[in-house]
Formats: structure tokens, C-alpha cells, sequence
């Protein structure tokens, strides 16, 4: 009975997940499947955009210190809050007249004095949550403080992005090279998405064991749970269509810029290489971990801000020398800021807004928004003046073509990032 | 999730008349890594609370520290003072040395967990043991020493089944920890909130159930907590700790640290948090209704806080065994490899290359948990990445170690294990498996997915099996290889994931 089982196994991973993920199930995978079903999936799919933009998200995980990414050298406060921490007036990389970028960013300031890099100062949301999981939740599902949402910005701009859903259903709308899906991927309907770790090797590749494993996935889930059987069963199917052809783009990807020799460069190499072989991917998310400095700082953010800072510089030059930079925003944010006053550790705690870079060719470069002011007192948190859900509502609706408000559920004054 | 008993009824024993061999394998695949039929034909016949009393006995298993770590030890103190001493390319050099050996030791106490794990008779314990680690998060990319995080796990086996308040107050002493969330760096004139936070959100009430004030104030009442230089060991300085008063959950004292833990004992929510934490760990990605929670968590509060009564109370239950939680719940990739090892009779392979680079890449390198959350687990266990290394790890159970291929050091540990009774690292000709290719295709398609899979499956599914094996030639050679090559596949498969 199952000898012809791949004459009708769904031809595109789409399909699949159109038929099995609405209901219709079992049916899908029956020689009876009816044809105008398939036809009518295939109609709904748009139209290929030739230059679609493409944003790259980097996650500066564990609550990146603000203060001294972007300092302001001119305020004695900023002094009196970072005694041992502060960084000397003549140390930093000058951006205007009272703020410099921290030392180890030099190539990330290059790209400032190209206009290449927006800085947006002092980010945060009312009524900031001080604990890592939840703020980063509130950051990745772009919710207020109260609010909690079951999917992700990310996945929400899938979910809206009328125009943006790949026609080929082979190929992922997002792709993240992180252990986990990100929050932000978490959407209402199924997508395809791709994730992967950096440094993973090559995979022995068998044939004949892909095709009996395509035949298990397409066997309906059932039992008490089917739903997770499902979601299983997708991401297999999902991950024997892509992988075949990710490991081909990677291996074969000739860079155009020297990248530095660490994992974070290493996934945004991966990135470059992906939107070089003109995957439709449209958001990509990498992240950098680390930022949790409560002790040592000085040393421990400054070799992460050379990696953000070389990495980011190298991928710059990679995309334009593929003639690619048109095409692409990278953007980073972190769950909080820290404490403007350092601890006894020389370190700092959980604090509150924080700037965040934006870069690209096509990106407004300069400073936006105004910075913090630091007349606090011990153990005061800074209060926001951009919410980051401006920066988002910018990005989605300049830069990826899509409806904020639909995505965000409400209006945010935008901002001329692009 | 809405399970069909009430909360009344949720927590009561399961009746003995009950018990019966799916409830036995369920049992067995939940509180540790799969259910071997022997395993389960012994459950049977001794009932549902002798089986709990085994699986959780009075007497902690502890893991002996394994000799790399003990020799990290031992060396600190004299490598400290050499550090000190020595200078540029040297210093370099020694640095290196340092690191290398650090990572030498943590290899070697990851491979000695799995194997001592992977003993069907200690596998619920040791689960269990993962589960407070999961709750007691610590990480050695932050502890940086094998003998800290090897103390920490010490730690959490001795006060495993007794009293909560106990296992938190040993933890807050525990080396590893202090490290990890600076009680170190917490001073009478500059406290450092992070364990106070912690204690507070992740280790026993939970978010919302506290101020950042509580907080505040707590952080003062664990100032003095430091560790000993080089070696485990929790020193508690009296001129570093603030003995003034403090103000918590309405309270005033000059409370201590474990008197805080006491203070955070008392709140009700103290109760719901552990089973709520257990809920998510060992039986559904979705959590149970308040009024769930709330009744056992009342329940165990009123009885004093005993892990040994909550354990048994929670895998007795008649929840527990509740059809709603059969086939609903993702192996972690621990539970995956250490199942498999089982299910394939195997043994693990001293050997990192072959052990641990497949543990970090399905996402769960031991004693590196993604923070201080530790590990989401359900669903995000899976993505195309993870389960691409779940297949690659049992094509590599499948596939003989190629010895000439190993270096000198790999060889010594290979030949030390096997001298230790450890020799079935993979699945060679004369596995019993074998034996399934003298059976009719539709006979051994059966054995393989019944034997292996803890979900019902669907017809095609075997079929697409059974398929497999009778092609394309009657020849007994042709048939034993795709005997195994199927068996590879069902162990990759989707259903393979689900317990």
C-alpha cells in the first residue's frame, strides 16, 4: 500500500503544513487528497518580490550596559554614577559633542562616520521589568509591562506580512542561528522556519533513510496529543527540505569581507551567505550572550562590543560587496540597560533603557532620540524617552513594507530611521 | 490544559486495583528515561508504592567525584600560587594549561552522570536530581570549575527527598552558587541584589508573589556568604553581614539568610511553585489550572514541605496517570539519549568527541543551561538544528567506533572502561536486533515500533516500516542490514520524540 507513498507525499513542505495544519489532516496525505486543494494553496501564495528587504535582528543577551556603549563624556554625573567604570573623556570614539561610543566599538564608529549606523538613544518601555526572562519576553513578544503575549513580533509580522510569505514553501520566512526558536518567532499560523546552530558540521546524508523518514513524517500523528505528534512531524519534514539546501548555499559561499574568527561572526557569515544565494527569507535573528555583567565589567563587555562591533563591521562589508547592502537592516536590542551607578563588584545590576544600532546602507545614520538624564540618585533607574516598540513599528512599516498597528496592536509615532 | 478530574480528586492515590503494565511504563518513562520490559514486568509485580519506594530511595545515590576533578582539586591551591608568580609568555602558556585541565575535569564528570544515570536502577533518582538542578540553576560558564558544579550536585542529591527549606538553605551555601549569583560580591555597604531576586522568582515563590522591596531587603540578610579560594567550601564572614534590622513580607527582624528562606516559606505561594515547576518538567508543556496547583500546594505546605512526600504524592496520583498525559510531552535531549542507550542495551562511551558534543548539539549540554532559568524545554527542545543532531547521534549508536581513529588519551579510556564491565558502546552485528530480521516484515515492523515507541502510531506508519524491510531482495544479509537500518529510522523518527 505505502509503494507509492512518494508520488503523493505533498510536493512542497507548504502544502504539508497547509493540509495538515488546518484541519484537514488526515486527508492530506491520502491519494485522494482533492487536487483543488492544492491548486487553491498554491493561488493563495503571492507573487515573488524581486528586492524584498530583509532585517536582521541581533540579540545582545543579558542586558547590555548602555552607559558605556554610548557615553556621555561631558556629564560629571556620569562620572559620579561610574567611579571605577567610567570611561575617560579622551577613551572614547566621538560621535558628537557630548557622547562617544566605547572604545572597542571602532569599526561600528567607522560605519557611524559613513552614516551607515543610526544610534537610538535611551530605549526602554513604562514601567520596566527588572528580571531577564520577563523583560526579554517583553521585548521579544512587544508587549507593555503588563501585558503577555503568546506570540512573538516576529512571528506576528509573518502572520500580517501579506506580501512577504515566500512562495516556494520550501524556503523559511525566518531563520535563526540560535540553540532555540526565539520568542519573537512565535506566531498564531504556521511558517516555516529554520533555525541552526553556529559551527554545525556537515551531516552524513542517506538517501534511503530520508525517504522511509519521509514516509513516518507523512503518516498522520495520533494518540492524545496530536498537536505536538504535528509539530513534530512539520519540523522534521521542515528540516529534511532545508537542510539539504542550507548546507549547499554555506559551503559553497565565497565572502567578500574577512570575518573575525568566532561563533557570533561566524552566524552572521551564515546569514550573509543565506541572502547572497537569494533565499526569501525576510527576518533573520543571531544573538550575542554575555551582557550580564554584574561583576568585572570592564574587560567582559569590552571584548563583547569587539565582537558586536567587528562582526557587525565585517557583515557590512560582506552584503556591499555582494552589491547586497541595499537590502538589508541589522538592528540589536537587549532585554534592559543596567543600573546607572556600578556595584561594589565593579560590575553593574539589572537597569533600564539602553541605546540601540541600527545599520545599513539605506538607514538613516546619525544620532536619534534624546539621551537620558542621569540627575538620579542611588540605585535610580534611568526613564526611557523612545519606546521600543517605535523602533519596531518604524522597522515594520519603512522598512518591511508591513502594517505596524496590525502587528503591534496599537499606533507608535514612528521614527526617521529609513 | 483542563485535565477531566477535579482538583479534589487530581491528587489522590491512584487505586491499587489500577495498576497495570501502561500505567507501570508510564510511570517508568517519566520519572526516568524509558521503560524496559523487564523494567516494567518488575513494576507490576511488586505495585505501584514498592516501585515509588525503589525509584526514590532513602539512601541518595551519589556520584564519587570522578578522579579528573578530584587531581583539578588537589592541584588548585598550588597552581593559584604558580599563576601569581609567573609572567608574561609563561603565564600564557599556564593559563592555557589551566583552562585545558578545567575542561578535562568537566568532561569527565559529565560522561561519569551519564553512565551512573543511565543505570535503570538509578535513572529516577538522578532524574530527579536534574529536576532541582533545573530549579537550583547554576552554570559552569560562569562557576568555571568542575569540583564547584560536582559539590553543587552533591548538594542537591543529599537534600533531594528532605525538606525543601533545607535544600534551599544548603544551596545558598552551596560554592557553585554563591559564584554564580555573586552572594560573593554581596556587601553590607553595597548588596548585590542577584540572589535575593532569584531566590525569590525562580527557586521558591515565583514572579509577582514579592517586592522589589523584599528583594532589597532580603539581599541585605545573605551579606557575610563568601567561598573559600580554590577548593569548594562556603565561609560565612560575620564582619561582612549586616546584622541590622531588615523588613520583608511585612515582616521586621534582623533576619539571616536562612531565616529569609524561612520568611519566604511561609508564603503561600511557596507551596504552588515547586509543583508548578514539576508540572512543567514531568508532565506537560502546558501548565495546570490555579485550583490544581493551589490544592496540592496547600496540601504539601501544611504537611511541612517533605520532597519525599510531594514525590510521592505527585507520581502516585491519580493525575499523574491521567490518559490526558500519555504521548503529550517532547523528550529532553538528555531523556532522549540516556532512553536510547537503554532501550539499545548500550553502554555510554567514555569518550567526549562521542558523548558530549551530541549532548551540546540537541541543546543541552549539561551544567550549561541557557541561564538562570535553565532549561525551557517542550517544544523549544525542538528546531531543525536539534533534531538533525537527535538523528545524527543514532546514526553514531549505530556506526562501530573506528579505534585507529581515536588519539592516545581516547584509547587509555576506552580500554579503562571496558575493563569496568562498560563495553557496548553501539549496535554491532550481534545486537539482539539481529534476531528481528529472521521474523515476517510485518512481525518485525510491530516489534520495532511497539518496543520502541511510547505513542500509538498510525497504520502507515508501520506499514511505511514494514515496507522498508521486505525490500527489495529475500537475501538474509540484505534483510539484516535493513532490519537495522529501519530501527534506525523509527528511533529518529517524530514518535520516537514523544513519551
Amino acid at each position: 500500500m505505502s509503494s507509492n507513498r512518494n508520488s503523493f507525499l505533498p510536493s512542497t513542505r507548504r502544502e504539508f503544513l497547509s493540509r495538515s495544519g488546518k484541519g484537514i489532516g488526515l486527508l492530506a496525505f491520502s491519494q485522494f487528497a482533492p487536487s483543488f486543494l492544492v491548486e487553491s494553496t498554491r493561488a493563495a501564495a503571492p507573487a515573488p518580490e524581486k528586492d524584498r528587504s530583509i532585517l536582521v535582528l541581533v540579540q545582545l543577551a543579558g542586558g547590555n550596559d548602555g552607559l558605556n556603549t554610548l557615553v556621555p563624556f561631558e556629564d560629571a554625573n556620569y562620572y559620579r554614577l561610574r567611579p571605577t567604570l567610567g570611561i575617560p573623556q579622551d577613551k572614547v570614539l566621538r560621535v558628537s559633542d557630548t557622547l562617544g561610543l566605547h572604545p572597542s566599538c571602532g569599526a561600528m564608529h567607522g560605519l557611524f562616520k559613513e552614516g551607515k549606523i543610526a544610534l537610538v538613544q535611551n530605549v526602554g518601555y513604562p514601567n520596566p521589568n527588572r528580571s531577564h526572562f520577563r523583560s526579554t519576553e517583553i521585548w521579544e513578544t512587544a508587549s507593555s509591562s503588563e501585558e503577555f503575549l503568546g506570540t512573538g513580533w516576529v512571528g506576528r509580522f509573518m502572520d500580517n506580512a501579506c506580501a512577504g510569505e515566500p512562495p516556494d514553501g520550501h524556503d523559511p520566512v525566518g531563520i535563526h542561528i540560535t540553540t532555540g526558536l526565539p520568542q519573537s518567532f512565535l506566531s498564531a499560523q504556521d511558517h516555516s522556519t529554520f533555525g541552526m546552530q553556529p559551527n554545525i558540521g556537515n551531516r552524513r546524508e542517506n538517501e534511503e533513510n530520508r525517504k522511509l523518514l519521509e514516509s513516518m513524517a507523512a503518516a498522520p500523528a495520533v494518540g492524545a496529543d496530536g498537536g505536538t505528534a504535528t509539530f513534530l512531524k512539520h519540523t522534521l519534514m521542515d528540516a529534511l527540505v532545508t537542510e539539504k539546501k542550507v548546507q549547499r548555499v554555506l559551503g559553497d559561499y565565497k565572502p567578500a569581507a574577512a570575518y573575525p574568527g568566532n561563533p557570533f561572526a561566524n552566524s552572521l557569515r551564515s546569514v550573509a551567505a543565506l541572502i547572497a544565494a537569494g533565499m526569501p527569507t525576510r527576518v533573520y535573528f543571531v544573538s550575542l550572550g554575555g551582557f550580564d555583567t554584574h561583576s568585572n565589567q570592564m574587560t567582559q563587555q569590552a571584548n563583547l562590543l569587539t565582537q558586536l562591533s567587528d562582526g557587525l563591521a565585517a557583515f557590512q562589508k560582506d552584503l556591499e560587496g555582494h552589491r547586497l547592502d541595499d537590502q538589508v537592516s541589522t538592528m540589536t536590542f537587549s532585554e534592559f540597560g543596567r543600573r546607572p551607578n556600578e556595584n561594589q563588584s565593579r560590575g553593574t545590576d539589572h537597569g533600564t533603557a539602553a541605546p540601540l544600532f541600527v545599520m545599513g546602507s539605506k538607514i538613516k545614520g546619525g544620532l536619534h532620540g534624546t539621551p537620558p538624564s542621569l540627575r538620579l540618585e542611588r540605585n535610580q533607574d534611568i526613564t526611557f524617552s523612545t519606546d521600543f516598540r517605535q523602533v519596531y513599528a518604524t522597522m515594520l512599516s519603512q522598512w518591511l513594507q508591513c502594517p505596524a498597528e496590525a502587528v503591534l496592536g496599537k499606533k507608535f509615532p514612528g521614527l526617521p530611521l529609513v | 490544559m483542563q485535565p477531566a478530574l477535579s482538583p479534589s480528586e487530581a491528587w489522590q492515590p491512584l487505586p491499587a486495583n489500577e495498576w497495570n503494565s501502561n500505567h507501570a511504563r508510564h510511570l517508568l518513562r517519566r520519572t526516568g528515561w524509558t521503560a524496559r520490559p523487564a523494567e516494567t514486568d518488575r513494576a507490576i509485580a511488586e505495585g505501584l508504592n514498592a516501585t515509588l519506594d525503589r525509584l526514590f530511595p532513602e539512601q541518595p545515590t551519589l556520584l564519587p567525584k570522578p578522579r579528573m576533578v578530584a587531581r583539578l582539586e588537589e592541584e588548585a591551591a598550588a597552581l593559584a600560587e604558580k599563576l601569581r608568580t609567573t609572567v608574561g609568555d609563561a603565564r600564557r602558556t599556564l593559563d592555557r594549561q589551566t583552562r585545558e585541565r578545567s575542561q578535562l575535569a568537566i568532561q569527565d564528570l559529565t560522561i561519569k552522570w551519564l553512565q551512573a544515570a543511565a543505570r535503570p536502577e538509578n535513572a529516577a533518582f538522578a532524574k530527579w536530581v536534574l529536576f532541582l538542578s533545573d530549579v537550583y540553576v547554576v552554570s559552569l560558564e560562569k562557576v568555571r570549575n568542575a569540583a564547584f558544579i560536582h559539590e553543587h550536585f552533591d548538594i542537591l542529591a543529599r537534600n533531594a527527598l528532605g525538606g525543601a527549606p533545607e535544600l534551599t538553605k544548603a544551596v545558598s551555601r552551596s560554592t557553585a552558587m554563591v559564584l554564580y549569583l555573586d552572594l560573593n560580591q554581596n556587601q553590607r555597604k553595597a548588596p548585590n541584589e542577584n540572589f535575593a531576586r532569584e531566590l525569590f522568582e525562580l527557586f521558591v515563590l515565583g514572579e509577582g508573589n514579592y517586592t522589589e522591596g523584599d528583594i532589597k531587603e532580603a539581599a541585605k540578610a545573605f551579606t557575610g556568604y563568601r567561598t573559600r579560594a580554590n577548593e569548594p567550601g562556603f565561609r560565612y564572614v560575620e564582619s561582612q553581614h549586616d546584622p541590622g534590622p531588615k523588613t520583608l513580607f511585612g515582616e521586621t527582624g534582623n533576619f539571616t539568610g536562612d531565616d529569609v528562606i524561612d520568611l519566604a516559606y511561609r508564603q503561600k505561594a511557596a507551596g504552588r511553585f515547586l509543583p508548578h515547576e514539576m508540572v512543567k518538567f514531568y508532565l506537560s508543556d502546558e501548565a495546570l489550572p490555579e485550583e490544581y496547583l493551589a490544592t496540592l500546594g496547600q496540601e504539601w505546605r501544611n504537611e511541612g514541605y517533605s520532597l519525599r512526600t510531594l514525590v510521592r504524592r505527585f507520581f502516585g496520583s491519580r493525575l499523574f496517570f491521567a490518559p490526558e498525559f500519555r504521548g503529550n510531552f517532547i523528550k529532553s535531549p538528555v531523556q532522549f539519549y540516556l532512553g536510547l542507550v537503554q532501550d539499545l542495551n548500550l553502554d555510554i562511551a567514555p569518550l567526549p568527541r562521542f558523548t558530549i558534543n551530541p549532548m551540546r548539539q540537541m541543546g543541552q549540554l549539561l551544567y550549561t543551561p541557557p541561564n538562570v532559568r535553565g532549561w525551557l524545554g517542550g517544544r523549544s527542545w525542538i528546531n531543525s538544528a536539534t533534531l538533525s543532531a537527535r538523528r545524527q547521534l543514532v546514526e553514531t549508536l549505530f556506526t562501530p567506533i573506528d579505534e585507529r581513529a581515536l588519539n592516545a588519551d581516547e584509547l587509555i579510556e576506552l580500554v579503562a572502561a571496558r575493563t569496568n564491565g562498560l563495553q557496548n558502546f553501539t549496535v554491532g552485528e550481534q545486537h539482539p536486533l539481529a534476531s528481528l530480521a529472521k521474523l515476517d516484515p510485518a512481525e518485525a515492523a510491530a516489534r520495532l515500533t511497539s518496543d520502541f515507541i511510547a505513542v500509538s502510531v498510525a497504520r502507515d506508519f508501520t506499514a511505511s516500516v514494514q515496507q522498508f524491510i521486505s525490500a527489495p531482495t529475500p537475501d538474509p544479509r540484505q534483510r539484516s542490514r535493513r532490519v537495522r537500518r529501519a530501527a534506525v529510522a523509527v528511533l529518529q523518527s517524530p514518535e520516537y520524540q514523544l513519551c
